[in-house]
């Protein structure tokens, strides 16, 4: 952002504009932000419109053929297009300002959280000096939304969907925390950036691959963590079409509800963004000095297949299930995973 | 076994069965789709299949034999005869009752009806579940007297 604050007085003095200097970051900012978003957006419509693919191959099916031409790759456009159209029902008993309310923390959570994603070496919104902590924190902030809605809809399943989601995230929060640990130890630093940067040459170099494969375990817990934070299958509790209608969207409608589907597929796109900018040497390519944003988009599409495919293969868990495998297994397995990184480096 | 040999081996358990698992969707995403692309390419139907009557007019000797086989009386025939001459007026078949049992074919001595491929006749209404077979004649005055019209 700062480069683009720097950039941008030479391009508007070429395109003739004058804009007070102070105006520049703001600029800049807003600029970030509707590129950021735009970016969201779009991706958000392209997973949609992958996954149902995807979806209908893995059941021998076609999924949509038809909108668009060949392949129905319209059919999210199309889709987005309905959604805007919709009439936007609130419930009588609902608690009208919160109703309202939540959609936007759920959005705003994943977005925020784009901000510290390193595409490749220049091509981030800012890199933080706690880049990770940062992804974490504001990622929690899409639980309040989805507890909000589920609350404010005054439907008993909308509840019963919020109260899985908070039980579901006391669960793997911590173990998602904890995965990241050994990546940082290893990094000695809590910046994406930084962490990238420090996997460069190729993909023995990448931290997945490092001997004695703690970094490797923690970071298939990150991404079962990961999946349980998106509320995807065989995590989806707090939806559970078959149990709970839509689970704490069940009310939501039109606009509203798109942001909650936009949210889930642009968290698909953010967890494995940073998985693979942790684990998978983000921007490095397989073989040494290959550097470029696709290496970066290609790892971050592969992961998304493999939630789309885990998605489509695994049956939903029970909630104690769920309760089970965040207490007792991933965190024990997560700890000795920190345990083993530090002793390994210090030791080293 | 002991608890903790338990726990690790459902942990491994668990991990080798979700493998499996996305083994097998991994060979059914590259495998063909089964989907018919219905209202574009219309589906083959098997031999035998008992869809809407083909019938042969020129064949036909007015014998209302299917008509009486049927077990809902679902065929109206219209029938003149000159001598050796038939003239098949009327040949109607309601697929509102008709529920394709094939049991009006079996009979036929002349065998000029049988069950077809076809299966889309849906219509709006009830007239138009009707299906007229026979091709529409004109017919003079002495042949009106001598029409036989039978349901059964
Ligand atoms: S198929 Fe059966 S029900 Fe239909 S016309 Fe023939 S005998 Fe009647
Ligand atoms: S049984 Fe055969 S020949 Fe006789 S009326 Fe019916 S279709 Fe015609």
């Amino acid at each position: 952002m700062n480069e683009l604050a720097n950039f941008l007085p030479t391009v508007l003095s070429r395109s003739g504009l004058t804009v007070p200097s102070a105006l520049i970051p703001v600029l800049a900012m807003f600029l970030c932000a509707s590129i950021m978003a735009a970016f969201m957006g779009l991706s958000a419509a392209v997973l949609v419109w992958a996954e149902r693919k995807l979806a209908g191959h893995f059941q021998c099916r076609l999924g949509p053929v038809y909108v668009g031409g060949k392949f129905g790759w319209l059919q999210s456009i199309a889709d987005g297009i309905k959604l805007l159209l919709k009439e936007d029902i609130i419930p009588d008993q609902a608690d009208r300002p919160l109703f309202r309310l939540a959609p936007y923390p759920v959005v705003i959570g994943v977005l925020l959280a784009f901000i510290a994603v390193p595409f490749s070496e220049k091509l981030m919104v800012t890199d933080f000096n706690i880049g990770v902590f940062f992804i974490l924190a504001v990622l929690t902030v899409e639980v309040f939304g989805v507890i909000l809605a589920g609350w404010a809809s005054n439907n008993k399943w909308a509840l019963l969907g919020a109260m899985r989601a908070a039980v579901q995230m006391v669960s793997y929060e911590i173990p998602m925390g904890l995965a990241i640990l050994p990546v940082v130890v290893m990094a000695q630093s809590l910046s994406l950036k930084t962490i990238v940067a420090a996997q460069s040459g190729g993909a023995l170099h990448w931290f997945v691959f490092q001997p004695p494969f703690f970094m490797a375990v923690s970071f298939l817990i990150f991404f079962i963590a990961g999946l349980a934070s998106l509320k995807r299958a065989p995590f989806d509790l707090p939806e559970a079409e078959s149990e709970l209608t839509a689970g704490f969207h069940t009310e939501y409608s039109g606009m509203r509800f798109s942001f909650f589907f936009m949210a889930e597929y642009a968290g698909m796109l953010l967890v494995s963004a940073v998985a693979s900018a942790l684990y998978l040497g983000g921007w490095h390519g397989i073989l040494p000095g290959q550097e470029s944003v696709w290496w970066f988009l290609a790892k971050t599409g592969f992961l998304i297949f493999v939630m789309i495919w885990i998605r489509w293969t695994l049956p939903r868990l029970r909630i104690d299930q769920i309760v089970y495998v965040g207490w007792k297994v991933l965190t024990p397995f997560v700890l000795a995973c920190v345990v083993g990184q530090s002793l390994w480096a210090t030791l080293r | 076994m002991t608890a903790v040999t338990t726990y690790f081996s459902d942990v491994f358990k668990g991990l080798w069965t979700a493998m499996v698992g996305m083994s097998i969707t991994l060979r059914y995403l590259f495998s063909k789709p089964v989907t018919e692309m219905y209202p574009d390419v219309k589906p083959k139907t098997p031999t035998r299949y008992r869809g809407i009557h083909v019938f042969e007019e020129e064949k036909c000797i007015g014998c209302y034999v299917c008509a009486k086989a049927c077990p809902v009386d679902c065929i109206e025939i219209g029938v003149v005869r000159k001598g050796k001459e038939i003239k098949i007026t009327k040949f109607d078949i309601d697929y509102q009752k008709c529920m394709f049992c094939d049991l009006c074919c079996e009979p036929c001595p002349a065998h000029c009806i049988h069950m077809g491929p076809e299966f889309e006749k849906a219509s709006f209404t009830r007239r138009g579940t009707i299906l007229q077979f026979a091709t529409p004649k004109t017919l003079t005055e002495e042949e009106k007297k001598i029409e036989k019209i039978a349901k059964k």
